[in-house]
């Protein structure tokens, strides 16, 4: 990631009254698909895990690069003064590993890139501000007549599908009995899609879920010979069989409207028929 | 002792043999042959009659009629499945339809080998709705790739019964006497397996072999597709196996995450021995986004510490060398510097 693309995104940050400290993996002149080698993301994250000072990390952007890595990380010093990581996407696989395996909470919601100087009065990031302020958040989003009804409570766990599908059988593999499952996804093929939450399906993942949140799926491409259903119908038919609450079009996206939810933090999640309700019920 | 009450003692005894053959593997069938605890469908015979069905996605009537005319002429007869010149979407028929067609050859005791039309998508759609009870009393050979690797995969390590990676109708020469000599031997390859010979293959000389020989039963297929079956009932069983893999169109970034998955989910520390088939990597559009490692290089990251034998570009996958593997079947695998040879025991 260069280092003009960040500069809003520290501005805001030091508007927000926070001191910024910028990670070597930052602004790098790596040649490869990724911000540096495994041993330099890696003592990157490291350094920000270890250092005191360092508050919370935001996660500059996704990609592809966690998931080789995640292994190496030493999260002996996190544990015992943990932080907030933020960001989604392939970052996911920190979602999925630090509340699982550490039971410590983590942020999914905006990256650097969703920063900017003129939309700094959004929504999503003014939740994130509130978040990391230690408010509380509830979002009211509009409901839509095929999300199913209802009002659950639970740990919220989710991220990325294919990061999630990913996962699957993997120590880091989501588990999702009683808790509110939240999945987006950007570019993927409707019959990858379709495949990947089938393997979510026959993974059991659905069947002692409190309550689904669908949200973006951004730039759905179909193949030469065509699916036969939209991304919504896709998602209706898979789940149709379920009776728990299910949101559709949630604003948490790799689009502008990703809101800020905390990985590991007990939600209740209220599906109206006119009126979506996702609230923070702990913050600890 | 009654009639009425000897039928439901021959029942009750039934079960309670079943049960733990259920639990520990199948084994004893009437027909089967074992290898290594796995049960060998049948060899066919003259005269045997081979199911045509289309459980992923869609293929045209003619698309069939070569195989339809090769697998005559090698002296079997044809059932062609309702899902063949059946179209729903990309599917070959919808759900119903192809699990339908599918489920009809399984318990047609007159079919003994079922071809797949095509790879495609489907299988998933439908793999938990099969009803294996006859097939496992009578097993049949299943033959195909790709897409179809949901079943080899299912059946190898649910019900240990083998069945047949290899090209399917849609890879059949049009012409007999015009095909190049590997599309033959590649579709020859199929015959010689069904007719129980015994077979043998090569693959060169590759700088990132390691060496070595194993001997145990082969598994393996679409890495995708064995990916995406990681968590379900269907999920591959590796251990102590011969495991082979191939993929076709995936980035090197995707390709790697595969590997780690199957590392993570524990299935590569415990192989006998890792054959890699072909690989037709999808290049990034971007020059700056190279992802910095060779195909071999993700491999040989993720089985480092062991030390059994790899081999590369072995003559399976996406591509006319593509020949017919028995998955659940015994094979002896040598490494060796001048190539690697892998045979049937």
């Amino acid at each position: 990631m260069e280092t003009e693309r960040v500069q809003d995104c520290i501005h805001l940050l030091q508007e927000w009254g926070y001191r910024v400290k910028v990670g070597k993996t930052v602004g790098g002149n790596s040649q490869t698909y990724f911000s540096g080698s495994d041993e330099e993301r890696l003592a990157d994250i490291q350094d920000m895990l270890d250092n005191e000072e360092v508050k919370a990390i935001l996660c500059a952007r996704g990609g592809y690069g966690l998931g080789r890595i995640i292994y190496k990380i030493n999260f002996k010093k996190f544990k015992k003064s943990p932080k907030w990581i933020i960001g989604f996407s392939d970052n996911t696989v920190f979602h999925a590993y630090i509340p699982g395996r550490l039971k410590i909470a983590t942020i999914h919601g905006p990256m650097a890139a969703a920063f900017s100087d003129e939309d700094k009065e959004n929504a999503y990031l003014l939740s994130l501000k509130k978040l990391l302020s230690g408010k509380k958040t509830a979002y009211r989003v509009p409901s839509y007549d095929y999300n199913v009804t209802g009002t659950c409570t639970g740990e919220l766990v989710g991220g990325n599908l294919a990061l999630i599908a990913h996962l699957c059988g993997t120590p880091a593999d989501v588990q999702t009995k009683g808790k509110i499952l939240f999945l987006e996804d950007i570019g993927e093929y409707l019959y990858n899609i379709d495949r990947m939450l089938y393997q979510l399906k026959h993974s059991g993942k659905f069947d002692h879920l409190a309550g689904l949140i669908l949200g973006g799926f951004s730039d759905i491409k179909d193949t030469t010979r065509p699916f036969g259903k939209d991304i919504l119908g896709l998602l209706q038919d898979i789940f149709k069989e379920y009776q728990f609450p299910i949101c559709y079009h949630f604003p948490i996206s790799h689009e502008r409207e990703n809101f800020p939810v905390v990985v590991g933090g007990q939600y209740e999640l209220k599906v109206g028929k006119k009126e979506v309700v996702l609230k923070i019920r702990n913050l600890e | 002792m009654p009639l009425m009450d000897r039928k439901n003692f021959i029942t009750r005894l039934a079960s309670v043999s079943l049960i733990p053959l259920g639990v520990s593997g199948f084994r004893g069938f009437e027909s089967g042959r074992e290898s290594g605890n796995f049960v060998l469908p049948p060899v066919l015979q003259p005269g045997d009659v081979v199911g045509i069905s289309s459980p992923s996605g869609y293929i045209l009537q003619k698309g069939i009629l070569s195989a339809a005319h090769q697998l005559q002429e090698w002296g079997y007869k044809l059932k062609i499945g309702h899902t063949i010149g059946k179209r729903h979407y990309t599917f070959g028929g919808n759900d119903e339809e192809r699990l339908k067609d599918f489920q009809n050859m399984l318990d047609d005791p007159e079919v003994k080998a079922i071809l797949c039309a095509r790879g495609g998508y489907g299988l998933v759609r439908i793999i938990d709705r099969i009803d294996f009870s006859k097939f496992i009393r009578n097993p049949k050979w299943i033959i195909g790739f790709s897409d179809i690797t949901v079943l080899h995969s299912h059946i190898n390590s649910k019900f240990r019964i083998a069945t047949i990676h290899s090209k399917m109708c849609n890879s059949f020469p049009d012409a007999w006497d015009t095909a190049t000599e590997i599309q033959k031997e590649t579709i020859l390859s199929i015959r010689d397996v069904l007719a129980g010979k015994k077979v043998e293959y090569t693959a060169g000389y590759h700088p990132a072999n390691r060496k070595g020989y194993a001997k145990g039963v082969l598994v393996g297929g679409n890495l995708r597709t064995i990916e995406n079956l990681a968590g379900t009932d269907s999920e591959i069983d590796t251990e102590g196996k011969i495991l082979f893999v191939e993929d076709v169109g995936e980035y090197l970034y995707s390709i790697d995450r595969m590997f780690w998955n199957l590392k993570r989910s524990g299935k590569l520390s415990r192989l006998k021995g890792l054959i890699v088939g072909g690989f037709r990597i999808k290049p990034e559009e971007d020059p700056d986004s190279a992802f910095g490692m060779t195909l071999e290089e993700i491999v040989m990251e993720k089985v480092k510490e062991f030390d059994y034998p790899v081999c590369f570009n072995f003559p399976v996958g996406h591509q006319r060398d593509n020949f017919a593997l028995v998955c659940g079947a015994e094979y002896e695998l040598h490494v060796k510097e001048s190539g690697t040879l892998l045979t049937k025991v």
